[in-house]
């Protein structure tokens, strides 16, 4: 009897095994690798991409290295092995290139989620920075009405912010009323709002004359911060000096809803970027090739209006 | 032998042999493959040099805390000196160098001024990570400064017939054996040993303790270094934080190793059997699906249920 029990058991497991192992064989198996999960955007790019993921019927397995980035090679070499279908990764390319190299002698396609473009990659789904900084800079030609001067915020090291300040220089000087007063690069180490706030002042103290300033463009949200803090302080506030940011982190998003001299900043679409990567995978997994090395997923101008959407 | 001290013995050898059998049977094509088991030899390079080194010190009953951030700071030298232009032998030198001092000063801390391994090696451990920011500025230093031969390195191996012996995989069996014949075939390593198992009597029977453990530290600080350099071609870049996941499981290692020697003494082979644990049920828990969360309780809880098999046979048998 007990025997049969056991006999039987062992024959039903088996089956339910195989069931498990076939059904798994008819969905894709993609693996979302990153070493960055535990940070608030990320998390938005894999909810959005499992939110797809799941529409699709993909069987998706989401890794977090936990900031380790020999560990991503690791488990892009075991996801190799697995011979999943796809892998998306959300960490510097250039930094996982053995693993990509790897992946791609498999014949598995790798997409970027705002990882950087690499020509390992299928593609990398991201924000516009260009188009981030046409946002704020024409907001501040707009708001001016084209003269004045204007404060700007740059950071030329880090080439993602690099190219907000190229789009931001070329705005303002299509206008021939408006002169860049100053081009502040930032020290970075303490967060960036610290020292913006006083450079801002040294500034301010420079330009004493009320209008003398009429805008400050940030190609980020702390320098703003900063120079709103410096022109609060110096109780110029009621002068009408326009500032923008980019990124509208919480903390400028609360600014810009006061309604005071902190007008705009550009909001990266989290959602739009998983579930844009999540629909470059299908078109592949589909066998269609992708051209573009980089996919742009649109970017919102926050203001007063959407400020606490 | 009784039942008992051949579990407490080959206790966790026998969970190794069960990780494996239950992998081999979850991912029967996959997982005992050449290709994959190069693929984790590969993995494991960076942790096995640290943890080698670590078993040095650990023989003395001491240990060093600060090895992840020696692992970066010797990343960010290489990277900086690469940055600068020099050649690839001199800034890997200079590296190597960093790791040698830093672990002779932990030898200082602990060996001649007599601050406990964990509070010396605790301070040191911020002052590596504090030097590998302000070496670094905090930026992660990857791209064109580094030189593609050291990218490579990590990438390439040895091909012996149809399969290819990766470089790192090689690097870390030639730390091991290095390792082993120390503490095994020398004087130098015996009397690690006997340090390890009375120092008063050690001290007392003429083996000069302070010495020793300066040279044990350097050693420990020099694999540090070491497997920072591997970390860093692995990725091919240098950031002032990447080594840091080394330190716990290094320790681990050697512990999981522990219950494996008959008076509870680290072992350089042991302490790899401990590293190939680890990192053969990353490999295949990641391959089999299961949450990298789930996956991290589950390694805590072998190292405990190795470690209290142990324990408790030993309490049984006194």
């Amino acid at each position: 009897m007990l025997k049969r029990i056991l006999r039987t058991s062992a024959v039903v497991a088996v089956a339910a095994t195989a069931g498990l192992t076939a059904s798994a064989a008819l969905a894709a198996k993609v693996a979302v690798i990153t070493p960055y999960l535990a940070q608030p955007g990320t998390q938005f790019y894999v909810e959005a991409f499992q939110g797809v993921a799941a529409e699709k019927g993909w069987d998706v397995n989401v890794i977090d290295t936990q900031g380790d980035v020999a560990a991503v090679i690791s488990r892009i070499e075991d996801m190799v092995t697995q011979n999943v279908d796809a892998i998306v990764i959300n960490v510097d390319p250039a930094q996982v290139e053995a693993g990509l190299q790897v992946a791609a002698d498999a014949g598995i396609p790798v997409f970027g989620m705002d990882a950087g473009a690499n020509p390992l990659l299928v593609t990398n789904v991201t924000s516009n920075g260009y188009q981030m900084a046409a946002e704020t800079s024409s907001y501040v030609a707009d708001r001016i009405e084209g003269k004045g001067n204007v404060v700007m915020f740059i950071f030329d090291a880090f080439p993602p912010v690099q190219v907000r300040g190229v789009i931001a220089r070329a705005v303002f000087g299509n206008y021939p009323d408006i002169t860049i007063l100053d081009q502040v690069t930032p020290d970075v180490s303490d967060g960036g709002i610290a020292d913006s706030r006083a450079k801002m002042e040294a500034i301010l103290a420079a330009n004493p004359e009320p209008g003398s300033i009429a805008a400050v463009w940030a190609a980020w949200d702390q320098p703003a911060l900063g120079a709103l803090q410096a022109i609060e302080d110096a109780g110029r506030s009621d002068e009408g000096i326009v500032i923008t940011g980019i990124d509208a982190n919480p903390q400028a998003r609360d600014e810009i809803a006061k309604g005071g001299n902190f007008e705009a900043s550009v909001a990266q679409d989290f959602h739009g970027i998983g579930a844009a990567t999540a629909e470059a995978v299908a078109r592949v997994l589909g066998g269609d090739t992708i051209k573009q090395r980089v996919t742009y997923v649109p970017t919102k101008l926050i203001t007063v209006a959407n400020a606490t959407e | 032998m009784r039942a008992l001290p051949i579990l407490r013995r080959f206790g966790t050898l026998i969970g190794f042999a069960l990780i494996v059998a239950f992998l081999w049977w979850r991912l029967p094509d996959t997982f005992m493959t050449a290709r994959n088991w190069l693929n984790i030899t590969q993995q494991l390079s960076m942790l096995t040099v640290v943890a080698a080194g670590m078993t040095v010190v650990m023989v003395m009953n001491d240990f060093d805390l600060s090895v992840g951030s020696m692992a970066s700071l010797a990343g960010i030298v290489a990277a900086m000196l690469f940055s600068l232009g020099y050649p690839i032998w001199a800034a890997v030198g200079v590296a190597l160098l960093a790791g040698l001092a830093g672990g002779l000063f932990n030898g200082v801390l602990v060996g001649v001024i007599g601050i406990l391994p964990f509070v010396a090696t605790l301070a040191t451990m911020t002052m590596f990570s504090g030097a590998a920011f302000i070496v670094s500025g905090g930026k992660t230093i990857s791209g064109r400064v580094i030189p593609e031969a050291f990218g490579n390195f990590a990438r390439q191996g040895l091909e012996i017939g149809p399969v290819t012996v990766p470089n790192l995989s090689m690097v870390a069996v030639a730390v091991v054996a290095l390792v082993w014949v120390l503490l095994e075939q020398t004087t130098f390593g015996r009397r690690l040993y006997a340090i390890g198992g009375n120092l008063e009597a050690a001290h007392l029977s003429g083996v000069p303790v302070r010495r020793f453990k300066l040279i044990a530290f350097s050693l420990t600080g020099l694999s540090a270094a070491l497997a920072g350099l591997l970390y860093a071609s692995r990725v091919a870049s240098a950031n002032p934080t990447q080594g840091s996941g080394l330190m716990l499981n290094a320790i681990a290692a050697v512990f999981l190793g522990m219950t494996m020697s008959e008076e509870g003494e680290p072992r350089v082979l042991a302490t790899v059997l401990g590293v190939l644990i680890l990192g053969v049920l990353d490999n295949g828990l990641t391959q089999m699906n299961v949450d990298s969360y789930v996956r991290q309780i589950l390694v805590g809880s072998i190292i405990l249920v190795a470690v209290s098999v142990s324990a408790l046979s030993r309490s049984r048998r006194s």
